[in-house]
């Protein structure tokens, strides 16, 4: 016998996404699910950010990481509500830990949650958060193929950042490759190229986040031309 | 302010750190939802589709599924994986075409405005028993 199911297989995890999506609009929360490989510098684009906007917009930061709480440390001089996520083994985050964790912050008191996710680009590409949108940031250090590699991050996101560019020098990173890699798989996405060590090209990536934030909290707002 | 949340997982998820593993820990729990509800005592087959912008490999989620069945009535289902395609659509000129060499742009008029009509499936067709 044969009972036909036609079932999304993640529907648990998709269900639970669309819960959280529906709390954070009606309590106006941009939350952003950033996606690297482990190293190419969330943290550090996070501690930047947070630096840049001081108490401009109430922040919000959900560490999402295999173990440890190092990265929840290094921006606790900031003096945001982090909650931190230890998958113990598991390779991305889900939609139900970031549902449990939401209860742990003041939802009436936040602009922008980050999330960063487990550092991994093919398995949090799959799970289905509830964000507003994706955000992939790539370091030159990892070479220039990853668009090629995990076409669908690139196709999902809404800008990706290209980090660590001060050490282009001492790689085989070319941007040609990388350009015409990302072009082809999402022609019109932002692109930010910065060093979050060195500062280059942060400005670019501020407005572009500050303006997502005001449009959030004013839809009638027209953004400015980068 | 930090609070720290450590979630409990199985053994398995442990063991095996990879998404392939709780994608068919969440199929084995629909097959036998609903082997249960259809009055099925033992799955014999279970029949999925997986588009191929989804990136599960095979081989992977077949040795996933095998581990995540272990010990219930699905324990010796076999598991056939339909791969689909990537197909598109053009808003501009309305082709319909499949993805070349990862270039997500129309084949006919160039434009990039197209909607992924095929290809991030990721779901169970049917299950057979008795």
């Amino acid at each position: 016998m044969e009972i036909k199911i036609m079932r999304n297989i993640l529907d648990r995890n998709q269900n639970k996404a669309n819960e959280v999506r529906n709390l954070l609009v009606s309590k106006n929360i941009v939350m952003v699910n950033i996606i690297s490989s482990p190293g190419a510098g969330k943290t550090s684009l996070l501690e930047r950010t947070c630096e840049h906007f001081g108490t401009k917009f109430k922040f919000g930061v959900i560490e999402g990481d295999v173990t440890t709480d190092r990265d929840a440390q290094r921006l606790k001089k900031y003096n945001i509500p982090i909650v931190v996520i230890n998958t113990e083994g598991g390779c991305h985050l889900d939609s139900h830990s970031i549902s449990k964790v939401l209860d742990s912050f003041d939802l009436d008191n936040l602009d922008l949650l980050f999330v960063e996710n487990v550092g991994n680009l093919i398995c949090p590409s799959q799970f289905d958060l509830g964000e507003t949108f994706k955000l992939a940031v790539v370091s030159t250090a990892e070479g220039d193929d990853k668009p090629a590699k995990y076409p669908m991050l690139f196709r999902d996101a809404r800008a990706v950042l290209l980090n660590k560019i001060d050490l282009i020098p001492y790689t085989n990173f070319s941007y040609e490759s990388f350009r015409k890699d990302l072009t082809a798989i999402n022609a019109g996405i932002p692109l930010f190229e910065i060093s979050c060590t060195r500062g280059d090209g942060m400005d670019s990536w501020y407005s572009w986040i500050e303006n997502q934030l005001l449009q959030n909290l004013n839809p009638n707002f027209t953004s400015r031309r980068l | 302010m930090i609070y720290l949340l450590e979630f409990s997982c199985p053994e398995s998820v442990k063991k095996l750190i990879m998404h392939e593993l709780r994608i068919a820990e969440d199929l084995s729990a629909i097959v036998i939802e609903t082997a249960r509800n259809g009055n099925l005592s033992i799955v014999g087959k279970v029949n999925i589709s997986i588009g191929q912008l989804i990136q599960v490999v095979p081989e992977i989620f077949e040795f996933a599924f095998r581990e995540a069945v272990r010990n219930t009535i699905a324990e010796d289902a076999e598991l056939s994986i339909e791969i689909i395609k990537v197909k598109m659509n053009c808003v501009q000129c309305g082709c319909n075409f499949h993805l070349n060499e990862n270039l997500f742009k129309c084949c006919r008029c160039g434009s990039i405005d197209i909607k992924i009509i095929n290809g991030k499936e990721l779901f169970v067709k049917s299950i057979e028993g008795e």
